[in-house]
């Protein structure tokens, strides 16, 4: 089934990484956007093509949510209902739709025309409700931001009727952004036309920092990086000169992978520079490459930018054609591969261990640590693995100097960060902050307080993973070890505002089903716990609760939490752990609000399996005697 | 000893290996920490989280998982600390929530790990009031083995087995969270050689066997550790019965074998034992028709049918032919009859003396587990022992070990790194020759003139490579199978490639693989006409009388007729009677009815009456090796028993028992040389007349079985010229016939379990560049014929056959390939034409 173009694409896509399995899921992309879905036929195909079990390329298209199993509709549309975007009325959006199109979620019209969808979190919370359109059997992907009924009527007629398909993305230009007085680094060319152009990037000195590191001794960078303090931004905080430095001596080859699956809901960072200063990025890149001695540099995109991974590839072509990447950059004998991969939908990618099994071109499960990435990583050799942002920031920081750097911030959280500011704020979106800014600075000087200044009712301060603080905690400053003190973390800076009026148990049940989606299923706790309590929550939402469920709900967390394999498990009740901890009142009223009799809930009945039970005996399965 | 360090569990000091996991630490200090993702001969993987324990870390106590944690010096772990017992019982609440506890209808229940330890371990009750999670259950994987994705705890090792052992990902995990099951392609294949395997280790009842289930509970089982006996690898397995039928095969542990797998033809290919085909009581021909008779009737019947020939013609008309998959006893009890009675060196068996094997086998299976390079010469181990293939894949995929394979196809194993090389039948000594100069070339050895010049048509690069490679190798793994050992030239052949191990260095590592398991162990108790028990000749004068002694009788001087000169003999009328036991040479070549027909007085004992059964005067049911007792000789010379599992089916007997009874009745009483009652006397008695097994016991050969020593019995090689390759094709029959061994073939005790007989593709296989030419495609049917005779079968197009060749496989039914050479005839060449329909 597959044209002649198809394979041809996927055998030059095998040929550019070190092994050609890491090819699986760009092929599987290749061959989803010639057909428009994956039948199983074709997964036979990409099997003999990679000298694979058929079983392998099932399983691993199995795994990610943007490979069709089955047919989809011409435009396939999913909106966003995780929290960022449920804060901001996605729910009635989601209705509308429905409603507009006259289907459900998971179904097509008649017309073969839309096919519908909700969706987990799609990073652009700060333009909230926001809806991805995916045209089949093409490469047409774009996201429509800022939701409502008029522009879902717009959307839809234009969609129905245009002869030519809309433009890839929004014109408007980057999302809100702001920046404090001080720091406007990383933020501070995107405003600019062109601003993700070679040309707009040389002009503003682009690519200066690059070429004067590779003048230095590679242990000299790191030790800049390690002396600046530069922190990761992933999520996890931990030091990226520190992480450079457990590369064990003399092993090689060496990997640099970039994280940019940005999928932590409320965090939508990375997605600003990769779509209008990518160069920055890259520039990072080959300063962090040459540190660490890489000639391989990956960066993981999140399936759902596509317009971001466009500009990537783009600004990468630019590269390589002035000699900035690929071989003997800017004349010297330093080779330096650059390959965007693209994701395809599933969170868990985001882990790093769980990223490099991607990579690898498996299913995206976390691998066990040690060894660290550090040690053996991608391909079982020695890995850094760092976020975008963070990248970025190495660029700023081999410009100017650990010095400079640490004229912000604290001693253990020096220098400044892109903050995701979503929820019901007034003005959300990426701020540049330097550390020691205070939440409330943040939210009421800068984002401009919130929705009809309503109270605040708690605050995610590090995407939607972490714990929930009260705004008791607003004179908190924004940086590693304060946001711990106040009992939560930073994660990766996505600052989520809820206000009061907000009803805690739908938003708990939320969270919780985000990460029962994601769950990716390998460690019992995640994937029978994660199940578990969104069955419970959704039965208290049904009006079954009973009062032993607080218990019960605890009792489940507590062992995913604390046994989970991954970190995923965690961070996936965190959320609920705290709103149980803040508003514990608040469940057992809805419990005893709605069931106040404290029916227990009826325990169903095991269905038949037998499923040629009334049917004719011919029709039974084969086994049943 | 340095390598051992202490660690602490629960306060007690445990001796432990440096860097091995915890759970085997915690084991050899008697604790036995659950698991389920976990297994020993599996990578560590830490998904069930069952294995939790505190360990004392920088930060104080932490949970951590014992089947991935590397223990170190001085470790502290509490096991037994009430945290931890708690983790364990949250992990195993969350396990439960959405199994289905069909536990009474499973066939795992009785001997479920997730039962065990959920009685041992578990939380007692559970807070779980919610609907579970439904899933596909009763899916068949394959014709062997069902899938219930609802019992399934995704612990992957099923997938993890097939991965890191078959290197045959077939099963993996599909969709994600708490919707993950395990899984096939759809419509696609389940059929790795020993996909059973993953019934054996699967920690529920999510994998079970098609064949067996529902058919009894584990604790109804009579168990009896036993072996297979369907290839030469002797894998050992337990046979479990209940009323007397065997249920099911399981795989056990012999490191030294199999470590703990087997395959699926010894798994679920149980079927001749039960079979209700099998013979139910002896049979005697009246009036032109057989008919069922008592034994005394059968016995006597046979004593006067062999007296009557050996009186008339002479003892030397009378021959007898025993079988490779019988037992020691059985053979030697066949030949003791023979000579030691009738008077007669006429007795043979198929992989008897026209097989060139190395007279001691293979040097070790468990070589092939530290080799340093493989080397495989006429052996598809993929079909002939899918276990030691298995070994195979493991060196080469996680050891990186290189494969040399000289095979004339393309064959399974080939799909590692390293070199084919495909001689067609009879070019194998031009190749040898290369290989050996190759050899010596990199050793720097001189090149003995009669080897033929350097510029022959194998000249190539892969072959001064792997000349090379074995002239460098430490611990070459090398084996020649009977490809190579038997037919035109299989003289020269094996001089030729001994030639090519002896130019290496490597002469004491060239071994043999026998396909059969009793091959090796029938030639040393003395069932070859030219050879007494211990692989001495004849005409070695102290082995004859020492024999005679034990014997008390005198034996017959000159050689016997081998297999094919007693077929020879029958038909020129030279031969008159025959005992057959467990062979059937009309069904191999169907041909020699004729001389079968021949014959005075044909005695058959067999399990069913087959195509020479069916010819004979007598027939004798023959109760199966699970129904008797017996030890069989595994490639490797490592003898081992087979107990009785259940009892022999109607008036079945054992065949040792058979010979008992009719040396008695053969004598008119059973001399003081036979008063070997049992088993265990029989092979007391066999010990004493094969030097090699000299201190070996029925008692002593123990669960595992025991080796004879190689360096028991020498074997001068040296290199020696031999005759030149030759092309056995001309015009007329152009095309090489190619035979070999498939796993699912059509044999009488495979084909006996009806439920596997679709299993093999029966037919033959050409290249499609030569279906071209001969303008066939898959399906039709072609004639081969030869200067002897001529079969048909079907055709699949197949790339792994070399152009201008057939493969038709041995054990099949509709074309008795022996029909197209002479008895011995590998290395013919046929012509092929297509049937028209």
């Amino acid at each position: 089934m597959l044209s002649e173009s198809a394979r041809t694409e996927m055998k030059t896509t095998m040929a550019r990484y070190p092994r050609a399995r890491s090819a699986i899921l760009p092929a599987l992309h290749i061959a989803q956007r010639q057909i428009g879905w994956l039948p199983n036929e074709v997964m036979d195909e990409i099997a003999r093509i990679f000298d694979m079990e058929p079983m392998e390329v099932y399983a691993i298209a199995g795994f990610y949510n943007m490979f069709y199993k089955e047919p989809k509709g011409k435009f396939h549309l999913e909106i966003c209902t995780n929290v960022p975007c449920m804060l901001r009325g996605a729910g009635e959006m989601a209705d509308y739709l429905q409603e507009k199109l006259g289907i459900g979620f998971n179904e097509t019209t008649s017309d073969g025309v839309f096919t519908l969808d909700h969706m987990e979190c799609l990073g652009s919370c700060a333009t909230a409700p926001v809806m991805s359109a995916r045209r089949n059997q093409s490469a047409w992907a774009r996201y429509y931001e800022g939701l409502s009924k008029e522009k879902i009527d717009a959307i839809i007629a234009e969609l129905q009727t245009a002869t030519e398909l809309p433009p890839d993305h929004d014109e408007s230009g980057p999302y809100h952004h702001d920046h404090h007085p001080q720091t406007n680094f990383l933020l501070a060319r995107i405003d600019k036309p062109q601003s993700h152009t070679m040309a707009s990037y040389l002009a503003d000195d682009g690519y200066e920092t690059a070429r004067k590191t590779l003048q230095m001794a590679p242990d000299e960078a790191v030790g800049i990086v390690k002396a600046a303090g530069v922190r990761g931004r992933g999520g996890a905080g931990f030091p990226a000169g520190v992480k450079w430095g457990f590369l064990p001596k003399d092993v090689t080859p060496r990997y640099l992978v970039i994280n940019a699956d940005e999928s932590e809901p409320g965090t939508f960072k990375d997605r600003l520079i990769l779509q209008y200063d990518p160069h920055q990025l890259l520039e990072g890149a080959i300063c962090t490459a040459w540190a660490i001695q890489a000639h391989y540099a990956f960066i993981y995109v999140r399936g759902e930018y596509a317009f971001a991974q466009r500009r990537l590839r783009t600004a990468i072509a630019e590269a390589k054609a002035k000699g900035f990447l690929g071989q003997n950059i800017f004349g010297s004998d330093f080779d330096l591969e650059v390959i965007v991969h693209s994701g395809a939908g599933a969170y868990i990618c985001g882990e790093e261990t769980a990223l490099l099994s991607s990579l690898e071109g498996g299913r995206g499960h976390p691998r066990l640590k040690p060894p660290f990435p550090a040690v053996a990583g991608l391909y079982a050799k020695p890995t850094i693995i760092n976020n975008v942002e963070t990248i970025a920031h190495v660029r700023h920081v081999m410009e100017h100097g650990a010095d400079w750097y640490r004229q912000w911030g604290s001693e253990r959280s020096p220098g400044f960060q892109l903050i995701s500011l979503s929820g019901q704020v007034k003005k959300p979106g990426v701020y540049e902050i330097p550390y020691g800014t205070t939440l409330r600075e943040l939210i009421y000087d800068m984002a401009g307080g919130t929705l009809d200044d309503r109270p605040i009712k708690s605050i995610i301060p590090g995407g939607l993973s972490m714990p929930h603080i009260l705004p008791d905690k607003l004179d908190t400053s924004i940086d590693f070890e304060s946001i711990q003190a106040a009992g939560s973390l930073l994660g990766s800076g996505g600052v989520i505002v809820l206000c009061e009026g907000e009803d805690i148990v739908p938003l708990a049940r939320r969270t919780v089903s985000f990460y029962r989606e994601e769950s990716c299923g390998k460690c019992s706790p995640c994937r029978e716990g994660s199940g578990w309590l969104e069955k419970v929550l959704k039965r208290i939402e049904a009006g079954q609760g009973v009062p032993s469920d607080i218990d019960r709900l605890k009792h489940i967390t507590k062992y995913i939490d604390q046994q989970s394999f991954c970190p995923f498990g965690p961070a996936s009740v965190w959320g609920l752990q705290s709103t149980m901890r803040l508003f514990g009142d608040e469940f057992a009223a809805t419990i005893a609000a709605t069931n106040p009799e404290a029916q227990k809930p009826t325990i169903p009945a095991r269905p038949t399996y037998r499923q040629y039970v009334g049917q004719p005996l011919e029709n039974k399965l084969d086994d049943e005697d | 000893m340095s390598d051992w360090i202490t660690i602490t569990i629960d306060g007690k000091e445990i001796k432990a290996k440096k860097g091995e996991l915890l759970t085997a630490a915690a084991k050899r200090g008697g604790i036995e920490i659950p698991v389920f993702c976990s297994h020993p001969k599996l990578d560590p993987l830490g998904a069930c989280r069952m294995c939790l324990v505190e360990a004392e870390t920088r930060r104080g106590k932490a949970l951590i998982t014992a089947c991935t944690t590397p223990v170190n010096d001085g470790a502290v772990y509490y096991y037994n600390s009430e945290r931890a017992r708690d983790a364990r019982q949250g992990t195993l609440e969350l396990i439960l929530i959405n199994h289905p506890l069909d536990c009474p209808i499973c066939d795992k229940g009785g001997e479920c790990p997730l039962q065990d330890q959920t009685l041992e371990h578990g939380p007692g009750h559970s807070h779980f009031w919610e609907e579970k999670t439904h899933k596909t259950k009763h899916y068949p994987l394959s014709d062997l083995i069902m899938l219930d994705q609802e019992r399934c705890i995704v612990c992957w090792r099923c997938i993890r087995y097939l991965q890191e052992w078959e290197d045959k990902p077939q099963l993996g995990l599909f969709h994600r969270g708490g919707e993950t099951v395990i899984d096939k392609f759809p419509a696609g294949k389940f059929d790795a050689a020993t996909s059973g395997s993953v019934i054996d280790i699967c920690p529920v009842g999510a994998l079970t066997n098609r064949l067996s289930r529902f058919s009894y509970r584990p604790w109804e089982l009579d168990k009896t550790d036993s072996i297979c006996t369907h290839c030469g690898q002797g894998c050992n397995l337990r046979i479990d019965s209940r009323s007397h039928r065997v249920r099911r095969n399981v795989a056990r542990e012999n490191p030294a074998v199999n470590d703990e797998w087997i395959c699926d033809k010894g798994r679920f290919a149980t079927g001749f034992s039960y079979h209700p085909e099998r013979l139910q009581q002896p049979l005697a021909r009246m009036n032109g028709k057989l008919e069922p008779v008592s034994w005394q009737e059968a016995i006597q019947q046979i004593v006067a049918g062999l007296q009557n020939v050996s009186k008339e013609h002479g003892p030397e008309a009378v021959g007898a032919l025993g079988s490779a998959k019988l037992s020691n006893e059985a053979n030697y009890l066949l030949g003791k009859f023979m000579r030691g009675m009738v008077g007669s060196n006429n007795v043979d068996y198929r992989e008897g003396s026209a097989v060139l094997a190395d007279p001691r086998g293979l040097p070790a299976l468990g070589d092939v587990h530290d080799a340093d390079l493989i080397v495989l010469m006429g052996a598809d181990p993929s079909e002939e022992m899918p276990v030691l293939a298995n070994f195979i894949k493991r060196a080469a995929k996680r050891r990186g070990v290189k494969l040399i394979i000289v095979h004339p196809r393309r064959i399974e194993l080939s799909r590692y790194p390293g070199i084919h090389l495909a001689p067609m039948p009879g070019q194998e000594v031009d190749l040898f020759d290369a290989l050996t100069r190759a050899s010596l070339q990199a050793g720097g050895e001189a090149i003995p003139g009669w080897l033929p010049a350097e510029d022959g048509a194998w000249n190539t690069e892969d072959v001064r490579a792997a000349g090379q490679w074995l002239a460098q190798a430490q611990k070459p793994f090398i084996v020649y199978g009977a490809d190579y050992a038997w037919g035109f030239g299989a003289r020269d052949i094996v001089t030729a490639l001994s030639n090519w191990a002896v130019a290496a260095g490597h002469d004491d590592r060239l071994g043999f693989l026998h396909a059969q398991a009793n091959a090796q162990g029938a030639g040393d108790v003395g069932l070859l006409p030219n050879q007494l028990p211990g692989r001495r000749p004849l005409s070695d004068d102290e082995a004859r009388s020492a024999i005679e002694a034990l014997w008390q009788t005198r034996l017959p001087r000159q050689p016997g007729l081998g297999y094919g000169g007693m077929m020879a003999a029958a038909a020129s009328g030279h031969l008159k009677a025959m005992i057959i036991m467990g062979a059937d040479p009309v069904g191999e070549k169907p041909s020699d009815a004729a001389a079968l027909d021949k014959l005075e007085f044909l005695v058959v004992q067999d399990l069913f009456l087959t195509e020479t059964a069916i010819r004979a005067d007598v027939v004798l049911p023959a109760a199966s090796y699970v129904e008797s007792e017996g030890s069989f000789t595994n490639t490797e010379r490592r003898l081992q028993r087979a107990p009785r599992a259940v009892k022999p089916m109607a008036k079945s007997v054992p065949d040792w028992a058979i010979l008992m009874h009719l040396a008695q009745a053969y004598w008119g009483e059973l001399p003081a040389s036979w008063q070997t009652l049992t088993i265990a006397a029989v092979f007391a008695e066999i010990t004493r007349a094969v030097p090699q097994y000299a201190g070996m016991s029925w008692e002593n050969m123990g669960a595992e079985g025991r080796q004879w020593q190689r360096s028991a019995l020498e074997v001068g090689r040296e290199l020696r010229s031999h005759d030149p390759g030759f092309d056995p094709t001309d015009r007329k029959y152009p095309f090489h016939l190619i035979i070999g061994n498939q796993l699912w073939d059509q044999g009488t005790t495979f084909a006996a379990t009806t439920e596997m007989a679709h299993l093999g593709v029966m037919a033959a296989r050409l290249h499609p560049s030569d279906a071209v030419r001969l303008q066939v495609t898959a399906g039709d049917r072609i004639r081969m014929h030869s200067g002897t005779g001529e079969i048909t079968a079907p055709v699949v197009l197949d790339d792994s056959i070399s152009p201008n060749s057939v493969f038709v496989p041995f054990s099949f039914l509709q074309a008795p390939v022996g029909e197209l050479f002479d008895r011995f005839g590998q290395r013919t060449a046929v012509a092929i034409s297509k049937v028209s329909n």
